[in-house]
Parts: C-alpha cells; sequence; structure tokens
C-alpha cells in the first residue's frame, strides 16, 4: 500500500494537474512537458529491523499516460512494469509475467492515474494535503494523507527537484524510511522494441 | 343426524364456523408473527436432486439477506459525503435497524493482521508454494528482492513478524480486499465519471419479510431520502435488498388482492341484486362464500404454517367459484316460489352440488400432487374453500332461507337464458361445435409456449436496474449461479472445493472468468496446510538456519529471532475460521452441521454461460453446477409436457364419473361443454399470440372441474324447474357470470403467471357457459 500510495504521489508529480498552491501548479506543469523520461535510480530503506539501509540501483522509464518500467540492475536483476491496472515482471524469456501479489492496490493505482491524465486531480486531493516550498527551479512538495486510516500507516510523501524529480522520500508511521534519489534525468528521444511492447505503445 | 332439526344443524354448523372464524383469527393475527408470507422464493419449487443444493440456493438468496444495500450518489465529492453521512446518521435513530454503516469505525491494522500471526506457515498462496517448491529457492535472494521492492515493503504484518512476505500476500487475496470501494474520509466510496458514490449499509432488527419491521423500516428510509433530496439537491439513493423485492412482491399481490377481491365482491353483489331482487339472497350468499374463504385459510395456515400472499390473489379469485354452491340453491329457492321448502330444496340440489364439487375437487387435487409449493397452497386453499362452502349450502343455509323468495329469478334473464339455450342446443349447436373446433386447428398450430422462471418473479425494472448498477458500481455479486461442493466431512468438502478452484485459477488467468469466492481461499484443506508447512520445512531444519539467511539478508539478530521462533505455528481450522469476526459475512459459503450434510459454495464472478460453468465441475467428485433460474425453467417445460397427460387423465376421470350418474349414452353430451371449451381457449391463446405456460394448462384443469360443474347444474336442475324454462340455465350463467368477474379479474393480476391463469379461465369458463345448453336436449323438443 505504501509502495502505492508513493507510486500515487510521484505520478502526481508528473502529471500535471493541482490546484492549489501555484508553486504546485508551476511544477506539476513543468515536470508534464517531459512525456518520456529516463533516469538511474538508487534506492536506500531504513527499517528499525534491518542493520543498515538497503540498497539498491537501476533505471527507469517513465511515460505519461502509459506507465513506466523499473529495472533494478543490483543487488539483483529485475523487471517490473507498472500498466494501467497491472503490474508484470519481465522474465528471462522477454515474456510479462503478471504479478498477482499487491494487484488490488496497483489496480486502484492505476484508476486514480487514469483520471489524473484525465485531468482530473480529484482522487489525490482527496487523498493528500499538498504543500509546496521553494522556487520551480529548487522545489519540494509535501504530501500528508488526509485519511485516518492511511495516516496511521504512512507518515507522509516528499519529492523534490528542479527541472526533473531528483528524489523521493517516503516515511511510513512505523519508522520505516524509503529514500529514491534519481540522477542523470533526461528526456528520452525513442523507446526500445520491447519497452514500447511492454507499456502498449505503438 | 336424522333427528337433528334444519334449526339445530343450522346451530351446530353456525357453532362450527364460529370457533372456524377465532380459529383463523387466531392464527392471523393471535401469534405475534404474521402467517402472511411474501417472499417469492418459498414458492419456488425444490429442483435440486440434493436438498443441500436447495440450502444452498436458500443461502445464497439471503446472504444480504436482512440488510439494504444504499449507495448515495453526487456529482460533488463532498455533497455526496456529507449527504451519505447525515443519510446514515438519520437512519441510525430509527431501532428497527440493528446497525446502519456508514462512517466505518475506528480502524486498527493490528486486529485484522495479529489473529492471522499464529496461522502464518500453515497459509500460503499458490505462487509462494510453487516457489518455494521450485529447485534452487535462494532465501537470502528472496528476502534481498521483497526488502528492495520500489516504493517500499508491505503495509499489515510487521517486517519481523514477515520478512518473507508470504502472510501478506495471504492476505491480500482475502476477499475483504476485493471490493471496489475504497475507504474515504471514513466512508466507503467509489469514484466514476459521473461523481462519487458512497455506500451506506442498514441491518434490519428482524427479517425482511416481517411485515411489521418491513414496513417501519421502508418508511424511515423514505424519509431520510426525501430529507436528504430536500438538504442536498442532486443527490440520488440506490438501493437493493430482499426487503425492496419483498415489499415489491407485497405491494403487487396487495394491489392484486383489492382490485380482485373488492371489485369481484362488488359485481357479484350487483349481480345478485339484479337478479334475485331481494337483499336476502345476497347476505345468504356472501355469508356462504365468507365461510368458505375463513375456512380456506384457517386450513391452508394449518397445513403450511404459513400463508403465502400470492395464495391470497388466488382466494380472492375462488370467491367466484364458491359463490356458485349458494346460487344453485338460490335459484331453487326463487324458482320453487311459493312451495318452497328448505329441506327439500337442498335434497333438490344436493347431488348437483356434490357431484360439481367431486369434480371440482378433482381438479385441483390434481395441482395438489405437483411438487410446487406454490400449487400445492392454492389447491389445499381451493379444496378447503369449496367444501366448507358446500357444505354451508346443505347445513346453514336451509335455517336461514327458510321463507320462500319474495320474488323470482329476475325474467329478463331468465329470457336470455332461454333464447340461448335454443340457438345453442340439438343438432345445430353439435354442428357449430364442431365448425369451431375446425377453425380451433389454426390457433393451435400458431401455439408457442414458454417457460421462463419470470412468470413467478418479475420484480420491477426499477429495482433491477438499482440493483445491476450496485453490483456495478460496489462490486457486489450475488447471482444464483454457485458451485454446490458436497463431502462426507470438512476435510473432504475442502480437498474437493480446492480441486475445483485450482482449475479456477488457470481460467482466471486464461481470462475466462472473473474470479470466484469460496472458502478455501480463506481455509485451505488440513491437506494443503501440511503441503505448506512441508514446503517450508526445508528453510527452518535447522532453525539457526534461517536466522543466519535473516542476517545475512540485512536483519539484525534480535529483528528475526520472534520470526524463527514462531515457527511452524498450529494449523487453521474450521472453528478458528468461524471464530474470525473478518469472516464473518463470508459465512454463508460454508454449510455445515445442517441436517443435509456438509458443504460448500463457491461463487463465480465475470462469467454466467452455465455451460462454461458446468464445464468447470466436470470430473470433479461432489462438485456440481447449480443453476436455480435454469432449473426452474427446465421444471416448467418439464411439468408443461406432463400437464398435458394430466389433462387428459382428468378428463377420463370425469367422464368415468358422469358415465356412471348418466350412462353411457349421455355423459358424452354432458361432457361435451368444458371439452369443447378447453380446445376453444386452447386455440383463442394460440390467436392472441400468448405462448402456453405451465400456468394456462394448470387452469385448463380448472375450467374443466368449473366447465363440468356448469354442464351438471343444467341437466340436474332442468327436470326441477321444467314450469320454468330456461331458469336452470339462468342460473349456470348466474354461475359463469361470477366466475368471470372474479377469476377475469385475475387476467389484471401484476404477476404473470396469475395473469395468465385468469385469461385462460376467463377464455375456457366463457366457452364453456355459451356451450353447456349442449348438454341438455334442446328446450323446444322437449316442450313440443
Amino acid at each position: 500500500m505504501r509502495r502505492l500510495i508513493a507510486f500515487l504521489a510521484l505520478f502526481c508529480a508528473f502529471a500535471a494537474y493541482a490546484q492549489t498552491p501555484t508553486l504546485t501548479d508551476d511544477v506539476l506543469g513543468h515536470l508534464a512537458k517531459h512525456s518520456q523520461v529516463r533516469a538511474e535510480f538508487t534506492q536506500s530503506r531504513e527499517n528499525p529491523a534491518l542493520a543498515e539501509p538497503q540498497l539498491s540501483h537501476g533505471d527507469l522509464l517513465f511515460v505519461i499516460g502509459h506507465g513506466m518500467v523499473w529495472h533494478t540492475r543490483d543487488p539483483f536483476d529485475d523487471t517490473l512494469v507498472f500498466t494501467s491496472g497491472d503490474t508484470s515482471r519481465l522474465n528471462a524469456q522477454g515474456k510479462l509475467e503478471r504479478v498477482r501479489d499487491g494487484n488490488r492496490g496497483v489496480s486502484q493505482v492505476s484508476g486514480m492515474l487514469q483520471s489524473l491524465l484525465a485531468g482530473k486531480s480529484g482522487d489525490a486531493m482527496r487523498q493528500f494535503t499538498i504543500s509546496a516550498e521553494g522556487t520551480p527551479a529548487h522545489w519540494s512538495l509535501h504530501f500528508v494523507p488526509r485519511q485516518s486510516r492511511v495516516a496511521k500507516v504512512l507518515a507522509g510523501i516528499t519529492l523534490k527537484g528542479d527541472d526533473f524529480l531528483q528524489s523521493i522520500e517516503v516515511n511510513l508511521a512505523s519508522g520505516e524510511r524509503t529514500f529514491i534519489t534519481f540522477a542523470n534525468t533526461r528526456d528520452a528521444a525513442s523507446l526500445t522494441l520491447v519497452e514500447a511492447k511492454v507499456l502498449g505503445i505503438p | 343426524m336424522k333427528s337433528l332439526s334444519t334449526t339445530q344443524r343450522a346451530g351446530l354448523f353456525a357453532f362450527a364456523s364460529l370457533v372456524v372464524c377465532l380459529l383463523c383469527a387466531w392464527l392471523l393475527f393471535g401469534r405475534g408473527t404474521s402467517p402472511l408470507q411474501t417472499d417469492v422464493l418459498t414458492l419456488l419449487p425444490a429442483t435440486e436432486r440434493h436438498p443441500l443444493a436447495e440450502d444452498a440456493v436458500e443461502r445464497l438468496a439471503r446472504a444480504s439477506g436482512d440488510r439494504m444495500v444504499l449507495l448515495v450518489h453526487h456529482t460533488n465529492d463532498d455533497t455526496a459525503k456529507d449527504a451519505a453521512r447525515e443519510f446514515g446518521a438519520t437512519l441510525g435513530k430509527d431501532p428497527v435497524f440493528a446497525s446502519v454503516i456508514a462512517e466505518l469505525p475506528p480502524f486498527d491494522l493490528d486486529q485484522l493482521v495479529t489473529p492471522f500471526l499464529p496461522f502464518r506457515f500453515h497459509l500460503l498462496t499458490p505462487e509462494d508454494r510453487a516457489a518455494l517448491t521450485t529447485p534452487g529457492f535462494d532465501p537470502v535472494d528472496a528476502l534481498k528482492r521483497r526488502l528492495n521492492q520500489p516504493f517500499g515493503a508491505n503495509v499489515g504484518a510487521k517486517l519481523t513478524d514477515d520478512p518473507f512476505g508470504w502472510m501478506q500476500h495471504w492476505l491480500d487475496r482475502q476477499p475483504w480486499n476485493r471490493s471496489a470501494l475504497v475507504p474515504e474520509d471514513d466512508l466507503l466510496t467509489a469514484h466514476r465519471d459521473d461523481g462519487s458514490y458512497v455506500l451506506v449499509i442498514a441491518t434490519l432488527k428482524g427479517s425482511s419479510y416481517d411485515d411489521v419491521v418491513q414496513r417501519q423500516a421502508l418508511a424511515t428510509l423514505e424519509r431520510a431520502e426525501s430529507a436528504m433530496l430536500a438538504k442536498h439537491p442532486g443527490a440520488t439513493l440506490l438501493r437493493t435488498g430482499a426487503i425492496f423485492y419483498a415489499a415489491s412482491a407485497r405491494a403487487a399481490a396487495e394491489h392484486d388482492t383489492h382490485v380482485v377481491g373488492i371489485a369481484s365482491s362488488v359485481g357479484i353483489a350487483i349481480l345478485l341484486l339484479l337478479v334475485f331482487r331481494s337483499l336476502r339472497p345476497l347476505l345468504i350468499a356472501f355469508v356462504s362464500t365468507a365461510l368458505g374463504v375463513i375456512g380456506a385459510i384457517a386450513t391452508t395456515v394449518l397445513v403450511f404454517g404459513q400463508l403465502h400472499l400470492l395464495t391470497l390473489v388466488f382466494g380472492a379469485a375462488l370467491l367466484g367459484e364458491a359463490v356458485d354452491y349458494s346460487i344453485q340453491y338460490l335459484c331453487a329457492r326463487a324458482n320453487a316460489g311459493t312451495t318452497w321448502n328448505a329441506e327439500r330444496g337442498v335434497r333438490q340440489v344436493r347431488p348437483a352440488l356434490l357431484l360439481a364439487l367431486a369434480t371440482s375437487l378433482l381438479g385441483y387435487s390434481l395441482l395438489a400432487v405437483v411438487p410446487f409449493p406454490f400449487l400445492r397452497q392454492m389447491a389445499v386453499f381451493a379444496i378447503a374453500g369449496m367444501a366448507v362452502a358446500c357444505a354451508s349450502v346443505f347445513w346453514l343455509l336451509p335455517a336461514l332461507a327458510q321463507k320462500p323468495a319474495r320474488a323470482p329469478l329476475s325474467p329478463a334473464l331468465v329470457r336470455l337464458a332461454l333464447g340461448w339455450q335454443r340457438v345453442a342446443s340439438g343438432r345445430r349447436a353439435l354442428l357449430g361445435v364442431a365448425v369451431l373446433c375446425v377453425v380451433a386447428i389454426p390457433g393451435w398450430l400458431r401455439l408457442g409456449h414458454d417457460d421462463d422462471i419470470h412468470l413467478l418473479i418479475s420484480p420491477p425494472k426499477a429495482l433491477e436496474t438499482q440493483t445491476a448498477t450496485i453490483r456495478d458500481v460496489a462490486g457486489f455479486g450475488g447471482g444464483s449461479q454457485f458451485w454446490l461442493v458436497e463431502g462426507a466431512n470438512t476435510e473432504e468438502v475442502l480437498q474437493r472445493e480446492e480441486a475445483l478452484t485450482d482449475r479456477l485459477q488457470t481460467w482466471v488467468a486464461d481470462g475466462k472468468l472473473g474470479g470466484w469466492t469460496g472458502i478455501s481461499a480463506m481455509l485451505p484443506s488440513a491437506r494443503r496446510q501440511a503441503t505448506n508447512i512441508a514446503a517450508l520445512t526445508p528453510l527452518f531444519s535447522p532453525r539457526e538456519r534461517m536466522s543466519c539467511w535473516l542476517g545475512q539478508a540485512g536483519f539484525r539478530a534480535q529483528g528475526g529471532a520472534g520470526f524463527v521462533a514462531a515457527w511452524p505455528g498450529r494449523a487453521f481450522t474450521l472453528d478458528d475460521w468461524l471464530a474470525m469476526p473478518a469472516y464473518t459475512p463470508f459465512r454463508y459459503l460454508w454449510m455445515g452441521g445442517g441436517e443435509h450434510g456438509v458443504g460448500s459454495i463457491v461463487v463465480p464472478q465475470g462469467q454466467d454461460d452455465a455451460n462454461l460453468l458446468r464445464a468447470a465441475a466436470d470430473g470433479l467428485p461432489g462438485v456440481s453446477l447449480v443453476d436455480k433460474p435454469a432449473s426452474i425453467t427446465a421444471l416448467f417445460g418439464r411439468y408443461r409436457g406432463y400437464a398435458d397427460i394430466w389433462l387428459g387423465g382428468a378428463l377420463a376421470l370425469v367422464g368415468l364419473a358422469f358415465v356412471w350418474r348418466y350412462g353411457a349414452r349421455s355423459a358424452w353430451r354432458v361432457l361435451l361443454p368444458p371439452a369443447a371449451g378447453i380446445v376453444l381457449s386452447v386455440a383463442a391463446l394460440g390467436y392472441l399470440g400468448e405462448p402456453l405456460t405451465l400456468f394456462h394448462v394448470m387452469a385448463l384443469m380448472l375450467v374443466l372441474g368449473v366447465g363440468a360443474n356448469y354442464a351438471v347444474f343444467l341437466r340436474e336442475g332442468e327436470p326441477h324447474v321444467a314450469h320454468l324454462p330456461g331458469a336452470a340455465y339462468a342460473g349456470v350463467l348466474l354461475s359463469a357470470v361470477t366466475a368471470l368477474l372474479s377469476f377475469g379479474l385475475l387476467a389484471l393480476s401484476t404477476m404473470p403467471a396469475l395473469r395468465h391463469f385468469g385469461l385462460t379461465l376467463l377464455l375456457g369458463i366463457g366457452f364453456t357457459a355459451l356451450l353447456a345448453p349442449v348438454s341438455v336436449p334442446a328446450p323446444k323438443n322437449r316442450t313440443a
């Protein structure tokens, strides 16, 4: 669920729509100009039960209106494809396998994504109080759950960035913290055949 | 008995009647709960070979039985939520609701997760079990992958309680996670293009079919709805639940009872006044009929423990037949003029009434042997009603009709009767009947048939639409098709269900099925749980290895200790399942402890092709598809086929009775009117484009019973009124018109089955009454 909420927040950020305040509009509007983005990511997870943070690296492709390919290279190789309504894994044979677990949440998120892309931020606004600080060149957006049920689990999400999204921080009420930083973010000029296929782009 | 005088006998009968009236009043009003039944399901015949399947049908129908499922809709999200909150609060104030859930109670994730901890190693998803048993499963790699999932780990069990995510995966599969509704602002909501929908569930304190509960709850709902609409214009309320179906069925049946009962009573009263031109005969006829109806109600409630409203509708129509006996007696009185003697009058009409009663009872008892509650109740009601009405003519009416009639039968009616009787008898009439039968042939050829269940159950379209919308928005399924799994004990049922659901799982993957709900997704069989444990055992033997792996994956030493120590926990049992509050809404899926053995229900989603669903059960022992609407349709069709044979049999029996009474040479004449009536009514149905249903054929049996009465009345009555040509037939016409008034009004009923019944009787009685003069020689010849 947390994964999904954060995911949602990411989409919010990319989806170029918000009502208040103005800085949020600016930032989202800016991000939405990049309809296909590639980046390298580093994800760090801290949990009281873990001796030290878990680190993973990889690269991602994000296409507005279609979904995201999340390719972890280290410490293992795994490619997840998030499209509307589904999470799939790209197996060694280059075939997509549906990931059943957590499917329900992903389908909810994809529903929200669809409505956001249709110009309706209602879903995100119902779920989060969004505040912004900084300037369009150097900003941070804070998402605090409005729903007490969610707030019991999720403390908050913070997005930071400039022209592109630079980091996502997800804090759980349990003390777990996930911090994802992006580097080498750039517009993806063209997609590979496999990428286009798994994201359903003709 | 012989020594009793007319008044003594009448006194005894009146006393007995009073007792029956009191009994009837007590049965109806004196026992706290009303025996009036509005649940249409109770009228449906048992179609399944196994009583467990019938139990299952009932269970599924009642799964949301005593709840109202309501959706508040508004284009504006905040308005929808405010409206739903206030609406829920308004409903909640009424004690008729045991609980109203609009705002969700405070939610504690731990309460959902903690009860599962002792069983976590026994409960694995098929995917996890498959992964664990794949050669080369690497626990450290599995942990690493989970810990590094994009955007975080699970919510639910703590990471230290569930490092691999097995329990999280299991919980994600539980049926409560399948609703399309999302908790938002403490409300269960769904968002569509046309706005927001908010769920409100109101549980009744009592049964949906309880008259008092039903009325009070619906009144409160209506008040709350109008208050909501006044305050939030544009809001709409969608509703579904057994109570709404029951209420609409009740309203329809009450409407029918009123229309048929009142209209036929008034019509019959006017008719009797016109014909007898005196108030006394009218009162006498009504006393006799009322006693018949009261006796019928008391008997039906005593036999069945309840009285269905639809039986009452039919009973209202039965007035028209029950009144026949007293009409015959009153006609005899009017025709006798000043020479009237009440006792002699009884002796005069007795053979005709007994023969008529016998043929009626024969017709109705054929209905009673059909294993179909609706028809059976109608038959018992009719038999009791007819018998009491007839008995009242023999024992009570003579005391009430001591004095001769003040006026003879209306001469106009007698003239009319005589006129028609002259036309419709003799050789010419027989020729006419033959011609009519030839004309009937094309009508017969045009006849189609219809066996759909909607003959019996036809809920209002608006309610069906709302139910469909709610199913669509909220994802509440609940069809009438399901698989029934039977077994000797809990374990066998669960294993058999798993055999089915394993197959269904591949269907879901292939897109042949949307999903399914069954207990085995919540409670695996002991064998499957043992398989789960067997899949995990290598990882925990010795336990130190697991601790070591957890450490390698990055857990602190004390972090994984609890997890390792908890292995292997204990098996999840049926008792555990029953004890878990989260599973309470799904208990209807399990059928244990009943009188018909152990079983379970698996409900398909997203597929209603019965052939495909049936194929899923192919070759699986103890698994069968139950499809109640299809079973009923098949049953109607089968009975319709048998009904022809019964009708033929009944005709033969009545014919034998006539042969016994009138001799072989005259019997065919008496049998001709009802037989021709049946032939012509069926032809008329064909010309009208009405497909033949089981209910048409059942009505034809009554046509036979009633039609035979007319021929008998005419045949028996004629010698007694030799001085008054046409008088006997006038009495028959009077009987026929009263019957047409009441049965014919059934044709206005809201229920298709009763409508068909009414139409057939209207046609059949009409034809028979017009053809009745055929049964006696033409009056002209006799007087000449």
